[in-house]
């Protein structure tokens, strides 16, 4: 009891107010590990950028200090990134597919993860085992699926003919790009319905009974309670789902291989391995990486400082 | 009352930080420096071009001597080939594999940019590596190949007489031929009615808009900037001019906008398959393609196009051997095993490449069954090396000029 | 008696264009898959007429099968090795780096956690590239092929583990810790036999769920591979599907969706056991998933 029991030590309380040394400890590999093999090639994609060019095999060499470093390369990629350029094209095409597939991709994820949380009753387990299959499934044999059903004799086209009534031939397979857009909504939305799913299912079912106790129909209430309720799931759910689409290459590669489609993935693909062109990939992946930290920083300021805001 | 519970940094702290950044800096530039790989800058001073016109026989350094006579083959490890794909008959490996008890392990690539990049970089340890000659400059600038003891390969008298002492490695120094090929146009006459043999300019008919979204190009900047330019009639494949460059960028545009055509290599699958039905070709995948169509469909639709007299791209790989290499003396027995006209005809009829092989005659292929009477234009005869186009090597500053123009259409700019 | 209006506009109707655009969209997400599947059964070469069943191309086929074909056998055994050792360095990693981070306070954690999180988010292909140009510039003792490979898929998924148990974390409180330390527990030891085993699923369903990311892994698999004994299964089937391939194909993606979905139901399974008595736990497929 309390007289045989060790007077509380001096050490422990302090403890629990000051940090304990055990939780930087804890962290540091991970943090460590990071900087070394996420932030340092980083820098060294840098050095390549601004670095020089091998003047027979025109391979990158990597200058080190800042001082030393030369903007060519990254000069000649960025005046060529305006809407006349080389390159302007495909950067706006990567924009725009990019835009038209997240919206599409929301379009269908919020339906579909609103029934399931919210309404589905007993079918719930099965059908979200149903939604989380596709990321058990390899991506590429997705991709090949489709492949498979949009060749010319494929199933897409022999379905669409209706077996002869209509003269369907059309070329899914060649510089398409409603194809490559339909194809990275097909690849990305299984990651959109997940993280929509767990908040809509968070969403306190008691103020949506109250809006339509107080007299809105379904549409109302859907319109001005619901939605705005879920707006930072649905923020966080795009950024998830539509910042790693930028890098993406396969998909134009696997569904069109044609010119008229390159995204920036491709851009960078392309030039990675192939001599002299080393440096203006490296110069395509900083401009991705500006235009995906950016809307990372942005939000994470954004929700701490909601955070913050709140009593 | 919201309150802030991160207050900014102060001026200490952020003089202190800003002191730190600055003293770091130099300290993880020294290290990096430390640790990069020197050896990746050349000290050559410059690229030696080889062409007909100003043959070059390359030296051998003191550094990187050709293996001693009567060595045997390495025992327990894995012959390692870097080539395209579906570029080797698995039963010539096999056969290689049995004769000396090795295993032999095949790695692909793409482009031959990339593979040169890649073997450059040094993390790989390939043993033989298939480039076309408009590499082998820079293979032997930088140091790349190991030079062929010339007594571990007596089959080379099986290969054409001009091989001994070509133009691009004379007294073949560092390398062996290994396919000769042409580079035509390739059609299907069940999609395609009109005879493009029969055209004037039979390059137009891949702008022709009947044919939109069924024809492809292939994926390598020199053969498909080169067809463009004989297509425009300027016959210097390797031209540095500004002008003839800037007119190829254009041309390419009105490409795109006129067929769309898919870039790729793979058209030896696509075209029996019915996924494209007009394409730039080289002879050995019209031939490959054969063996890709599907039942019920007849060989004789293929349709090969190549200038009849001679005046077209021609080209023809080579087998090399690495310096990275762990196994020379199983890669100059493999290069010989592949000289062997037993095992060339086996990879002949495997891949659709013909290798340029003495004991066979071209007259002859078409009687004997070899290749159908439709696909006879495929054949590539040893004429057509006087008088074809042929790819070089280009210097550096051409170099970039003309990847600069490929970037330019792969991006789907103008 | 109602009639077909009635039931139309039925106040207590089934939310019918919901479950219709949920239906649909299950068929067309998965339909494609299930008919892959179906031809890799299929007994001729073809991938889209279907000429019988047979099981030729998973050992039937004396060259070409999966079960005889070396380079695919190879390429199956890579990606499950990747898949093992990738997934055994990354979820201690994360799930220490989360305990950590979640407790320290300061700028430096949360400077961390951004950098996590946007190794979270940013696409796969500029990791890949950035990697690739450190081990080709710099002479580290690592090159290019499993080594790097494993490297490269440990930075990419460091951020699942630690994301997974922070929420989790977030779930359970502090007040089992402190009720442990007020207890005489050091933090230490409150950390090992009460914390840790609270996070047992959640640490259980990342390891799943990491294992089965890895071996769908494409982007950075490929950039950094070495040799062709280096590649894994997603990275053959791009190199087979460009050319011509045949249904050996289909197996070997069967043969890894099988896998994969083995992994995840004995994943499932025991995590409900583990969970049978823990109130504060999920227990459906949304909470294994990490999204409780």
């Amino acid at each position: 009891m309390a007289v045989t029991e060790t007077p509380p030590q001096p050490a422990k309380v302090a403890g629990r107010t000051r940090i304990s040394p055990l939780w930087p400890a804890l962290a540091m590999p991970g943090i460590i590990w990071l900087l070394v093999f996420f932030l340092a090639p980083m820098y060294v994609v840098l050095a390549i950028v601004f670095g020089q060019v091998d003047p027979i095999f025109r391979t990158p060499v990597p200058v080190w200090n800042p001082l030393q470093w030369d903007p060519t390369q990254f000069t000649y990629v960025l005046s060529r990134i305006g809407p006349g350029g080389a390159y302007g094209p495909a950067l706006i095409r990567t924009g725009v597919y990019v835009l038209i597939a997240s919206v599409l991709c929301l379009l269908i994820a919020f339906p579909v993860a609103y029934y399931v949380a919210r309404l589905s009753g007993r079918w719930a387990g099965i059908l979200l085992a149903a939604l989380i299959a596709p990321f058990w499934i390899s991506y590429m044999m997705r991709m090949l699926a489709w492949v498979n059903l949009l060749q010319d004799d494929g199933w897409v086209n022999r379905i669409a003919s209706m077996g002869g009534l209509f003269d369907v031939h059309v070329h899914w397979l060649t510089g398409q790009p409603v194809v490559v857009v339909l194809g990275l909504v097909y690849g990305y939305v299984p990651y959109m319905i997940l993280p929509l799913y767990a908040g809509l299912d968070r969403l306190p079912q008691s103020t949506l009974e109250a809006a339509r106790d107080l007299g809105a129909n379904r549409a109302a209430s859907f319109w001005r309670v619901t939605l705005p309720m879920c707006r930072p799931t649905i923020v966080a759910a795009v950024l998830l789902t539509c910042l790693p689409m930028l890098g993406d290459y396969f998909t134009s590669d696997m569904l069109s291989a044609s010119p008229k489609t390159a995204m920036v993935g491709n851009l960078i693909n392309d030039s990675v391995q192939s001599p002299g062109q080393t440096g203006q990939a490296g110069a395509f992946v900083m401009l991705v990486l500006l235009a995906t930290v950016l809307p990372m920083f942005y939000y994470v300021r954004v929700t701490a400082r909601a955070d913050e805001v709140s009593t | 009352m919201p309150v802030p519970n991160r207050p900014g940094p102060n001026r200490r702290q952020f003089l202190q930080r800003a002191a730190l950044l600055a003293a770091g800096t130099p300290a993880l530039v020294a290290f990096l420096d430390a640790c990069s790989k020197g050896g990746q800058s050349t000290s050559a001073p410059s690229l030696t071009i080889a062409s007909p016109s100003s043959p070059v026989k390359w030296d051998i350094p003191a550094d990187n001597k050709a293996i001693a006579d009567g060595l045997g083959p390495e025992k327990g490890g894995t012959l390692q080939l870097y080539s395209y794909a579906d570029y080797m008959a698995p039963e010539a490996v096999k056969s290689f594999e049995d004769k000396y008890g090795v295993k032999v392990q095949i790695s692909t690539f793409n482009d031959t940019d990339e593979a040169l990049t890649k073997i450059r970089g040094g993390n790989v340890d390939y043993d033989i590596f298939f480039p076309s000659y408009d590499q082998i400059g820079r293979l032997v600038t930088g140091g790349l190949v190991r030079p062929l003891n010339h007594s571990y390969v007596p089959n080379i008298k099986n290969v054409w007489p001009f091989f001994a002492n070509p133009w691009y490695d004379q007294e073949w120094h560092y390398s062996v031929p290994y396919t000769v090929y042409t580079t035509g146009l390739s059609w299907r006459t069940d999609q395609v009615p009109a005879d493009i043999a029969a055209l004037k300019n039979p390059y137009e008919s891949l702008w022709d808009p009947a044919y939109k979204n069924k024809t492809a190009v292939i994926d390598d900047w020199h053969t498909a900037m080169a067809m463009v330019l004989l297509k425009l009639g300027i016959t210097d494949v390797n031209t540095s001019s500004a002008d003839d460059l800037k007119k190829v960028g254009e041309t390419l545009t009105q490409l795109v906008a006129a067929t769309s055509p898919k870039v790729t290599i793979t058209m030896y699958s696509d075209l029996p398959a019915g996924q494209i039905s007009l394409s730039q070709m080289w002879s050995g995948d019209i031939i490959n393609a054969q063996s890709y169509l599907p039942e019920g469909v007849n060989v004789d639709i293929l349709r090969y196009w190549f200038p009849a007299d001679g005046k077209g791209l021609v080209d023809n790989d080579l087998m090399v051997s690495l310096r990275g290499g762990k196994n020379p003396v199983l890669a100059h027995l493999f290069i010989n095993h592949m000289l062997e006209p037993e095992v060339a005809k086996q990879n002949f009829s495997a891949i659709g490449y013909q290798p340029p092989q003495v004991s066979i005659n071209p007259d002859s292929l078409v009687a004997d069954g070899f290749i159908p009477e439709n696909l006879k234009t495929a054949i590539v005869r040893p004429e057509y090396f006087d008088t074809g186009y042929r790819i070089l090597e280009l210097d550096p500053a051409n170099d970039t000029a003309w990847h600069n123009v490929w970037r330019a259409f792969k991006a789907g700019g103008s | 008696m109602r009639g077909p209006v009635a039931w139309w506009n039925d106040p207590w109707r089934p939310p019918r264009v919901l479950v219709a655009v949920t239906v649909g969209y299950l068929v067309w997400s998965l339909l494609p898959v299930l008919i892959a599947v179906m031809f890799s059964f299929n007994d001729g070469k073809s991938r889209t007429t279907w000429q019988g069943f047979s099981f030729r191309w998973y050992w039937g086929d004396e060259t070409r099968s999966v079960w005889h074909d070396a380079t695919l056998h190879q390429a199956l055994w890579q990606t499950l090795k990747l898949g093992v050792i990738a997934t055994l360095i990354t979820v201690p990693l994360g799930v220490i780096f989360a305990i950590g981070i979640d407790r320290w306070r300061g700028r430096l954690p949360s400077g961390a956690n951004m950098l996590m999180l946007v190794s979270f988010v940013i696409p796969e292909v500029l990791l890949a590239v950035a990697l690739l140009f450190a081990i080709t510039s710099l002479a580290l003792p690592i090159r290019l092929g499993t080594s790097a490979q494993v490297i490269g898929l440990i930075t990419f998924q460091i951020a699942y583990p630690a994301v997974l148990v922070r929420a989790r974390l977030a779930t359970i409180g502090n007040q089992y810790e402190e009720a442990a330390m007020d207890l005489g527990a050091s933090p230490m030891q409150a950390l090992r036999r009460v914390t840790v085993p609270m996070l047992f699923p959640a640490i259980f369903a990342s390891t799943v769920l990491v294992f089965a990311d890895v071996i769908d892994n494409f982007v950075l698999v490929r950039y950094l591979s070495g040799n062709s004994s280096t590649e894994p299964v997603s990275v053959k089937i791009y190199n087979t599907a460009r050319a011509a391939p045949t249904p050996a194909l289909n197996a070997l993606a069967t043969l890894l969706l099988a896998a994969a979905l083995l992994a995840v139901t004995v994943g499932y399974l025991v995590y409900r056991r583990m969970t049978r008595g823990d109130h504060t736990a999920g227990k459906g497929i949304a909470a294994f998933a990490g999204e409780a």
